[in-house]
């Protein structure tokens, strides 16, 4: 079977827009009567008055700092406080926001939401191949994140058979796919090109490991680094994007063109970025404010992501008439100004991984210097490469750094294993302005 | 669908009559609270096209 629900993902567009109108009605009143934070913030809002899209953009945004405050209050709902939205007796699992733009966000999800958003992961392995045939590896111990659980579950959901990764080392894992004969795994970007470089040190191609499809979760995925994963395993690689207080809400399918939203789990806007008031043209870029459709344990109503993606056309050749983005471009708090120019550390990361394959590594700090800001670019190269030749990759890097981003970088060659390296999302910016 | 939609509505009149029935089997019950999670699902993702 092509699709994983046939009935939902070829419905015309216009009947996903009145669902999911409907849903969100219903969702809003849910929110209203059994939230905390929602109460208080959305006691002035008449769900009867909502009637149109448009009524839906009065509602005021909900964003990530106002949940860390809410957490703190109604300390009968610990740790969870005005966020929780069942009895905290129905809260079955415990997870946890990263904590990378701040405090991390404590989400409980109780039986019944923790499955809706496994169903709606189910999506994202159906479109991206996953098989009841697969083995699926995981090499990662999946702590209080709730990307890989996400994953785990889903893969038994699709019927995939699923092998937890965790509580081995690098070496151990790549000796584990080969053992059992995984032949899929879901793991961060960063770390699938580290398993393949422990691979390469152990002798062992990463071609022949038997990888034939890839899931990717927790960070970022630029397509440079994306072809790179398929070219280094001979593996389809797949994309999606997601939040630990919102979900999985859109993955790739086999085309490999942009990202379909999983539809009618979520009512996406794709907002201008000046005004937040009204929905982008296709091939605009614009901000994404999501409402989880069917999740009670942990009420959202119109959170602003603070991702920026590329608006898609809707329709694809893979036959789905959900709505798409064609780009995830970064996140808002990721671009920083730098001696008065944007800068996105995801175009480092593009050009490095489309342009510089002798780069197995990468790290880029901000620092203050007087009254200067002095961007370092540290890499790290393979093993045996000549004084000479790393000497005249470093010019090169420091060339492509300049033309990509306008900004001149400082641009290091680090030991072998100097830079640390990532199993869940990994963190290559490192911006020391604000500590000095 | 609407036949579908028909089976579910069965299995969720089912199964909050078993947990009615279970009141005092926390075994029963909670896997009859199980198949309510279920059907819940699976009224989501089989609606009515309007």
């Amino acid at each position: 079977m092509k699709y994983w629900n046939p009935y939902t993902e070829t419905m015309p567009q216009e009947q996903l827009d009145a669902i999911e109108f409907a849903y969100f009605k219903e969702y809003l009143a849910y929110a209203k009567t059994h939230s905390g934070m929602y109460k208080e913030k959305l006691k002035e809002v008449n769900v009867g008055d909502i009637k149109t899209i448009e009524d839906v953009r009065k509602i005021p945004f909900t964003y990530k700092d106002e949940l860390r405050a809410q957490q703190e209050k109604e300390p009968q709902n610990f740790p969870y406080g005005a966020l929780l939205g069942v009895d905290v007796a129905e809260v079955s699992a415990f997870r946890q926001t990263s904590g990378t733009t701040g405090k991390p966000v404590y989400v409980p999800e109780s039986y019944e939401s923790w499955q809706w958003r496994v169903e709606s992961w189910c999506h994202i392995l159906w479109m991206a191949g996953f098989r009841p045939r697969h083995r699926v590896f995981l090499p990662v111990g999946y702590n209080v994140y709730v990307a890989f659980w996400e994953c785990h579950y889903a893969c038994e959901k699709v019927g995939c058979e699923v092998v937890p990764g965790g509580a081995l080392d690098t070496k151990g894992r790549v000796n584990k796919i080969i053992e059992i004969k995984a032949n899929a795994m879901g793991c961060t970007p960063t770390y699938g090109l580290n398993i393949a470089e422990e691979a390469m040190k152990m002798g062992i191609d990463p071609k022949k490991m038997g990888i034939e499809r890839m899931i990717c979760a927790g960070e970022p995925l630029p397509e440079a680094t994306r072809k790179k994963l398929e070219e280094t395993y001979a593996a389809h690689v797949y994309d999606h994007i997601g939040g630990t207080e919102i979900c999985g809400w859109a993955a790739m399918c086999e085309e490999q063109k942009g990202l379909h939203i999983i539809e009618p789990f979520f009512l996406i806007e794709i907002l201008d970025r000046e005004t937040l008031s009204k929905e982008v043209a296709e091939g605009e870029i614009g901000v994404v404010v999501i409402t989880p459709l069917g999740r009670h344990s942990f009420p959202m109503v119109r959170f602003n992501t603070n991702d920026m993606v590329v608006k898609g056309k809707g329709g694809c050749a893979c036959g789905r008439t959900s709505r798409k983005i064609m780009e995830v471009v970064g996140r808002a708090d990721d671009l920083r100004k730098i001696r008065g120019v944007l800068f996105s550390p995801k175009t480092v990361e593009q050009f490095i991984r489309e342009e510089f394959p002798e780069v197995v590594e990468f790290e880029i700090v901000v620092e203050r210097k007087g009254i200067m800001d002095e961007l370092t670019l540290r890499t790290e190269l393979q093993p045996n490469i000549g004084k000479d030749k790393a000497e005249e990759i470093r010019a090169r890097v420091k060339e492509t750094a300049k033309v990509k981003t306008n900004l001149t970088m400082n641009v290091t060659l680090e030991p072998e294993g100097a830079l640390p390296r990532y199993d869940l999302k990994a963190r290559r910016f490192k911006d020391l302005r604000g500590k000095e | 669908m609407e036949e579908i939609r028909k089976e579910i509505a069965t299995i969720e009149q089912s199964a909050k009559r078993l947990k009615e029935l279970a009141r005092e089997m926390p075994g029963i019950s909670k896997n009859a609270d199980i198949i309510l999670t279920f059907t819940f699902l699976l009224k989501f993702i089989t609606p009515v096209a309007k």
